[in-house]
C-alpha cells in the first residue's frame, strides 16, 4: 500500500520529467491503434460496399474471377450468352432475373481526351444501368441512359471532373471507341471508396465493351420469398448445368473481400512493423528516463533503504510508477489512434478514396491491444533501471547530494558488444558471400539483428571516443563553451549511448534502404542500356494492355521505322522428360523484338526462336527439364490448341529485364489461339527511322493523343520513371520511419531535459560566475548536436553496411551496381545536426529562464 | 533608521576609491499585501576597497539576501546599488552577467565546481568564459597562495572538500576582480579545513590587495575579517573593527539576548 501511495506520489511530483516518455508511449501506441482502425474501418466500408451490391445469386462465365474482376488478356470480358438469361429465369425459385455487361478494361476520357480514371488506385467501371445496380445507386440528376449516344456517370467522378448534363465521355475499349453525352448522373447510397463508374443502356454496352450483342457478363438473379440463396444457386446451377459459374451474394461478397483484403493486410502488417520500430526506439526513451529519475533520486532511495524498504520494495515502486506512465500514455494513445485513422481517412480523400467516418470501426480488440502493448513494453522497459534502484545501497543517504557518479562503460560492455557485433559482421560477410539468395536471407537478417543489437550495447563504449572525435572536429572552434558540451555529452556514456541509439535505428534504415534503392536503380539503368535497343518504350502504367487501336496509330506514326509487340499468355509446357508444368508463362513477339531486346543466349540464336514452330526456353528451365536446343516441348496454349514447339536458342537466366522469359513469335502463338482469344499487346517496342528520334518521339505522342491510358516513353524517360517509382516507394518508406525518427527525437529532448534539471546547480553557478544566457544555451544546443551527429554516424555507417550486404546478395538476382547515395546520406548527417539544435530548443530556453539564485539553491 | 555605518558618498577616508560598492537605501521584499516579507529594510552600506569585510546575523535576518543584491545575482525592490561607480540596480541580464564574470568573484558554502572540469579548467573558468587569456604570472602566484600546485589536474571528486573550497577561491582570485563574495565559504568544512581557507582569504586581502565580503554565521570565520556588519530584520544593526572571535560571539549573545526579551 505504500509502495503505491509513494509510487503515486512521485509519479505526479516528477510528471513533468516523463511527460515525454508518456508521448513516445501514446505515438506508438497511436500508431499500433490507428492501423487497426484504419485497415478495420476500410474492411467494413468494403464489406457494406460488396454486401450491397452483390445480387442474391450471380451467373457467371466459368473464365471469370470469383470476385467479378472483368479483365482478360484479349481486353474484353468473359460472356455468356443471353440464351443463359431465359433458363435461369426458368428454374426453381426465381423472382426475376437480368443480364448485365461489365468491363473493367476500359479507359474512359472526356471532352478534352482527358482520362477520368480515378487517382486513388480505384477501378474505372463501364457496365449496363440495371435493376441490381439501382439497388445501391440513385439517380440525382437527369435520367439513366436510354440509347447509344447516352451516359451516366457517378456523382463522385462528375464532382472531381466538374463534368454536367451534355457533356461529351468517350469509352475506349478493345473494341473501339464510343462516344456519348451525359444523360444522368447517379450518387452511390453505399460509401464508394474511389472506383469511377458509367453506365450504358444495356444494348450500347453489349457493343462497346465485347463488340457483339446477344451476351451478357454476368446474369444477376433475385430469389423469390422464402428460397435461400444456397438453395436458389442449387436450383440455378441444376437448370444449367456445370458450364457456368453460380455464386450466391456471400460467395461473390468473399471473394471481393479477399481480394481487397490481400491488400489490406500488406499495408496493415507494414504499418505494425513501422509501428513496432517506433515500440523499439521508445524503449530507449523510457530507459533513459527512469535511469536518470533513479539517478536524481539515489538519496531519496536509500533514505526509503535505510528506514528499512526492502530491494523488492523499491524496485516494485519504480515500476509501478512505469505502470502508471504505461496505462497514462496508453490510453491517450487509444485515443490518439482513433484521431491518426480518421486523419488517414481524410488523407485517403484526398488521394482519390473516399471513406465515410460512419463506417470507422473500432474493435474491441484494438484498445485493448493497445493499451497491452503500452503497458507492457514500458514497464519492461523500466525493469533494468528499477533493479539499479533496488541495488542502491542504504548508504546513499548519507552520501553527498548532486549528481551521481559518472557511470563509466564498463570493459563486460565493450566485449559484449564487440562479440554480438564481431558475430553480426560475420553473418553479414556471409551473406555477401552466399551462392544462394535463400541462404544469404537468413544471414543477411540475421546479422542486420546482430550487429544492431552489438551497437546497441557497444553504444556507450563507442560515445566516448567518438563524441571526442566529433568535439574535436566541432566543438574546439567554440572554446571553453564547446568544450563543457563535449564533457558534458560525455559525462554519462550510457545515457548518451542509450539516446543515440534511439536515433541510429531509424537512420541506419534509412540508409540500407536508400543504398538498395539507388543500387536498384544504377543497376536498372546500366542493364537497360546493355539490352535495350529500342528507342521507345509504350504502355499503360495500370498494368492493362494496349489496344489495338493504339498499337494501329503507334505503327501508322511518321518517322517511325520498327514497331516490336509483345503479349504474355499462359501455357502448360510437356517437356520430353514427360513431365508437364502448369499454367507457364510464354512471352510473344515479334521477330524485330531480338533487335529490341538484347537477351544473352548460352545456347543458338534468340532471333531462331521467332521462326514458325519455334521458342526459346531460359537456362535454369533447360537445365530442371534437360531440354537442349532442337528439343520438342508441346506447349497447350490458354484459350487455345496444342503446339510443337521446337526450342531453338537458351537464354541465360542472369539478367532483370524479361528475366526468366521464354520466346516464341506470335505468328506461332496465333496459329494456336483464336484471333477473338489473342491477348493485346502487353508493351510495344518501337524504333525510329535513322536521325529522326526527337520528331518521332514528338509525332508519337501526337498520334497517342488520344489515349490518355498510355505512355511513351524513351529510354532516359523510362530510367526516369523507374527512378521515380523506387523514389515514391522509398518516400512511402521514409514516411512511416518519420515515427521512429520523431520518437527518437523526443528522446534527444527528453535527455537534454532531464539532463538540465539534474544540472541545475551547476547551471546556476556558471550564470553565477558570469556565463552568458547565449553561451549556456549554446553549450546545451552543441551537446545536442553532438549526441544527434554520434546517434547518425552509427545509423549512417550501419545501415550502409546493412545496404551493401543486401546488394551483394541481391546482385545474385542482378542487383549487380552498388551505389551509395552520397547525397542522401551527407543530407542525413546534416540533417541530424539541425535534429540536434531542434531537440535543445526547448531545453536550452528553459535552462535559459533558470533563476541564478533558485539554482544554486537547488540541492 | 538604525544605520551604524554612515559614510557619506563621498566622505570619510579616500575618496570614491576607498569605497568598492555601496548599497543606498536597498529595500528587499517578497510577495505583497498580508504576506509581504521585508528582506532588507532601507540599507546604506558601504564596502571598503581592499578590506575583509564580514556580514554576520541569525537566520533570516536579511545577510544572504544583501549579499546576493551587492553581487548582482538578486535584484532589489528600490534602493541602488553601485559597483565602484557602476549602478548595477537597473541593470539587464546580459550587462549583470558580463559584470559578475569580469568585475565579480564568488565563492560558495558547496557545489562551487563543474565536476566535469579538472582544478585548473575550474580556476580559469570565467576568464574562458569569457573569451580572455589568464595572466599567467598571476594564475602561478594564485595557485601557489592556495598551495594547489600539485591537484592542478584533479577532478573535483579527486579533491577533499578543504581542497575544492580552495580551488573555488583561487578562481574567485583568478581572474583578478574587483570584489569577491563569499556565501559562508567554510560552512561546509572541519575547523582545520575552514581555518586554511579563511587564512588563504585573508593573505589574498593583505597580500593581493583583494577586496572581499563574506556572509557567515560563525564567529570565528568572522574574527578573520577587517570589519564585520550586523544585520538583523533586515537592517544593519552594528558593526566591528579588528574583531576577535571572542569580541563576536559576546557581541551575538547580547543581539540573542536582546532578541529574546524584546
Amino acid at each position: 500500500m505504500t509502495v503505491l501511495k509513494t509510487s503515486m506520489r512521485n509519479f505526479f511530483a516528477h510528471k513533468g520529467r516523463m511527460a515525454l516518455s508518456a508521448v513516445a508511449v501514446l505515438l506508438s501506441v497511436a500508431f499500433v491503434c490507428g492501423t487497426l482502425v484504419f485497415t478495420d474501418t476500410m474492411n467494413t466500408t468494403f464489406d457494406k460496399l460488396f454486401a450491397a451490391t452483390s445480387s442474391d445469386v450471380t451467373v457467371s462465365s466459368k473464365d471469370a474471377s470469383d470476385s467479378g474482376e472483368t479483365t482478360s488478356g484479349n481486353g474484353k470480358p468473359p460472356v455468356i450468352p443471353a440464351s443463359v438469361l431465359d433458363d435461369v429465369k426458368g428454374a426453381d425459385g426465381v423472382k426475376s432475373a437480368e443480364g448485365a455487361v461489365f468491363s473493367t478494361s476500359v479507359t474512359v476520357v472526356d471532352g478534352a481526351k482527358d482520362s477520368l480514371s480515378p487517382t486513388g488506385g480505384g477501378p474505372t467501371i463501364v457496365g449496363s444501368w440495371n435493376a441490381n445496380e439501382a439497388r445501391t445507386m440513385e439517380i440525382t440528376t437527369g435520367a439513366a441512359p436510354e440509347s447509344a449516344g447516352q451516359i451516366m456517370v457517378d456523382a463522385d467522378t462528375a464532382d472531381k471532373h466538374d463534368l454536367k448534363l451534355g457533356d461529351e465521355i468517350g469509352v475506349i475499349t478493345a473494341v473501339g471507341t464510343h462516344t456519348a453525352k451525359i444523360s444522368g448522373i447517379t450518387d452511390f447510397t453505399v460509401t464508394n471508396p474511389g472506383a469511377a463508374i458509367f453506365y450504358l443502356d444495356t444494348e450500347t454496352a453489349q457493343r462497346t465493351l465485347v463488340g457483339e450483342s446477344g451476351v451478357y457478363t454476368n446474369v444477376n438473379v433475385t430469389a423469390a420469398s422464402g428460397v435461400s440463396d444456397a438453395q436458389l444457386k442449387k436450383n440455378v446451377t441444376a437448370e444449367l448445368g456445370g458450364d457456368y459459374k453460380v455464386l450466391t451474394a456471400d460467395e461473390t461478397a468473399e471473394a471481393n473481400q479477399e481480394s481487397v483484403g490481400d491488400f489490406m493486410n500488406v499495408m496493415k502488417y507494414a504499418m505494425l512493423g513501422f509501428a513496432g520500430i517506433a515500440f523499439l526506439v521508445g524503449i530507449f526513451l523510457i530507459i533513459n528516463t527512469f535511469s536518470m529519475l533513479v539517478a536524481q533520486r539515489t538519496r531519496e532511495i536509500g533514505l526509503m533503504r535505510a528506514i528499512g524498504s526492502s530491494r523488492k520494495q523499491v524496485n516494485r515502486s519504480v515500476l509501478v510508477e512505469a505502470l502508471l506512465l504505461g496505462v497514462f500514455g496508453s490510453v491517450l494513445g487509444v485515443g490518439a489512434g482513433v484521431g491518426l485513422a480518421v486523419g488517414l481517412m481524410k488523407l485517403m480523400g484526398l488521394m482519390g478514396m473516399e471513406l465515410s467516418t460512419d463506417d470507422l470501426t473500432v474493435a474491441w480488440t484494438t484498445p485493448a491491444l493497445g493499451l497491452l502493448l503500452g503497458v507492457v513494453v514500458t514497464v519492461l522497459a523500466a525493469y533494468l533501471p528499477a533493479r539499479r534502484a533496488g541495488k542502491i545501497s542504504p548508504m546513499a543517504a548519507l552520501r553527498d547530494a548532486g549528481t551521481p557518479a559518472d557511470a563509466k562503460a564498463g570493459w563486460i560492455r565493450a566485449a559484449i558488444g564487440l562479440v554480438l557485433t564481431g558475430a553480426g559482421g560475420f553473418a553479414l560477410y556471409l551473406a555477401g558471400t552466399a551462392d544462394k539468395a535463400t541462404d544469404g536471407s537468413v544471414w543477411l537478417g540475421l546479422g542486420v539483428v546482430l550487429s544492431l543489437i552489438g551497437f546497441v550495447v557497444i553504444g556507450p563504449v563507442l560515445a566516448s571516443g567518438m563524441v571526442r572525435v566529433l568535439g574535436a572536429v566541432l566543438l574546439r572552434a567554440f572554446g571553453p563553451v564547446g568544450r563543457m558540451a563535449e564533457r558534458n555529452a560525455l559525462r554519462n556514456p550510457r545515457r548518451t549511448g542509450a539516446t543515440g541509439a534511439a536515433l541510429m535505428i531509424g537512420l541506419a534504415l534509412v540508409a540500407c534502404l536508400s543504398v538498395v534503392g539507388s543500387s536498384m536503380v544504377a543497376s536498372a539503368t546500366e542493364e537497360l542500356d546493355k539490352t535495350v535497343g529500342a528507342d521507345f518504350i509504350i504502355q499503360d502504367d495500370n498494368q492493362q494492355p494496349v489496344i489495338p487501336q493504339a498499337v494501329a496509330a503507334v505503327k501508322s506514326t511518321p518517322g517511325i521505322d520498327r514497331v516490336t509487340e509483345y503479349k504474355w499468355t499462359e501455357a502448360d509446357f510437356t517437356t520430353p522428360d514427360g513431365r508437364t508444368t502448369d499454367d507457364t508463362a510464354i512471352t510473344a513477339a515479334d521477330p524485330t523484338y531480338a533487335t529490341d531486346l538484347r537477351v544473352e543466349t548460352v545456347a543458338g540464336k534468340l532471333a531462331d526462336a521467332y521462326r514458325p514452330d519455334s521458342m526459346s526456353v531460359h537456362e535454369d528451365f533447360a537445365k530442371d527439364h534437360g531440354v537442349t536446343v532442337g528439343s520438342k516441348i508441346d506447349v497447350a496454349f490458354k484459350d487455345g490448341t496444342t503446339g510443337t514447339l521446337t526450342v531453338r536458342a537458351i537464354t541465360s537466366s542472369e539478367g532483370v529485364v524479361d528475366a526468366g522469359a521464354m520466346y516464341t513469335s506470335i505468328d506461332t502463338l496465333a496459329t494456336y489461339v483464336p484471333a477473338d482469344r489473342m491477348p493485346l499487346d502487353l508493351l510495344v517496342f518501337a524504333s525510329a527511322a535513322d536521325g529522326q528520334k526527337d520528331a518521332a518521339y514528338k509525332a508519337l505522342k501526337e498520334s497517342l493523343d488520344g489515349f490518355p491510358q498510355y505512355e511513351v516513353r524513351d529510354q532516359t524517360d523510362y530510367k526516369e520513371a523507374l527512378k521515380d517509382q523506387i523514389g515514391q516507394l522509398l518516400n512511402m518508406i521514409y514516411g512511416l520511419l518519420a515515427l521512429a525518427i520523431v520518437v527518437a527525437i523526443l528522446g534527444v529532448v527528453n535527455t537534454l531535459a532531464l539532463s538540465v534539471v539534474e544540472r541545475t546547480r551547476e547551471i546556476g553557478l556558471m550564470r553565477a560566475i558570469g556565463l552568458s544566457r547565449r553561451q549556456l544555451r549554446r553549450m546545451i544546443r552543441m551537446e545536442s548536436v553532438v549526441i544527434a551527429l554520434f546517434g547518425a554516424l552509427l545509423g549512417l555507417g550501419l545501415g550502409m553496411g546493412w545496404g551493401a550486404t543486401a546488394q551483394q546478395l541481391l546482385a545474385l538476382e542482378g542487383l549487380k551496381v552498388l551505389d551509395i547515395p552520397w547525397p542522401t546520406i551527407i543530407g542525413v548527417f546534416i540533417g541530424s545536426a539541425f535534429v540536434g539544435l531542434f531537440a535543445a530548443l526547448v531545453p536550452a530556453f528553459r535552462a535559459g529562464r533558470m533563476n541564478v539564485l533558485n539554482a544554486i539553491a537547488t540541492d | 533608521m538604525t544605520t551604524a555605518v554612515t559614510i557619506p558618498r563621498h566622505g570619510g577616508t579616500g575618496g570614491s576609491t576607498a569605497v568598492a560598492a555601496r548599497a543606498r537605501q536597498v529595500v528587499k521584499a517578497y510577495g505583497s499585501g498580508e504576506t509581504r516579507v521585508v528582506a532588507l529594510d532601507h540599507v546604506d552600506v558601504d564596502i571598503a576597497r581592499g578590506r575583509f569585510t564580514a556580514i554576520m546575523g541569525p537566520s533570516g535576518s536579511g545577510k544572504s539576501t544583501l549579499m546576493h543584491c551587492l553581487a548582482g545575482l538578486d535584484t532589489v525592490t528600490s534602493g541602488q546599488i553601485y559597483l565602484d561607480e557602476t549602478e548595477i540596480t537597473g541593470l539587464k541580464d546580459k550587462k549583470l552577467t558580463r559584470l559578475r564574470r569580469d568585475r565579480i568573484g564568488f565563492i560558495f558554502q558547496a557545489f562551487n565546481l563543474l565536476p566535469t572540469l579538472n582544478a585548473i579548467e575550474n580556476i580559469t573558468l570565467p576568464m574562458d568564459i569569457a573569451g580572455r587569456k589568464p595572466d599567467k604570472a598571476w594564475l602561478d602566484r594564485v595557485v601557489e597562495t592556495v598551495g594547489l600546485a600539485g591537484r592542478l589536474k584533479h577532478r573535483p571528486t579527486q579533491l577533499s572538500g578543504g581542497q575544492q573550497q580552495r580551488v573555488a577561491v583561487a578562481r574567485a582570485l583568478a581572474a583578478r576582480p574587483e570584489i569577491i563574495f563569499g556565501d559562508e565559504p567554510t560552512g561546509n568544512l572541519d575547523s582545520r579545513a575552514g581555518a586554511e581557507v579563511l587564512g588563504f582569504l585573508r593573505r589574498s586581502v593583505d597580500e593581493l590587495g583583494q577586496t572581499i565580503v563574506m556572509v557567515t554565521h560563525d564567529p570565528v570565520a568572522a574574527s578573520y575579517a577587517d570589519r564585520v556588519l550586523y544585520l538583523a530584520d533586515g537592517r544593519i544593526v552594528d558593526e566591528m573593527h579588528q574583531p576577535t572571535a571572542e569580541q563576536v560571539l559576546d557581541r551575538m549573545k547580547d543581539f540573542d539576548a536582546r532578541g529574546r526579551t524584546s
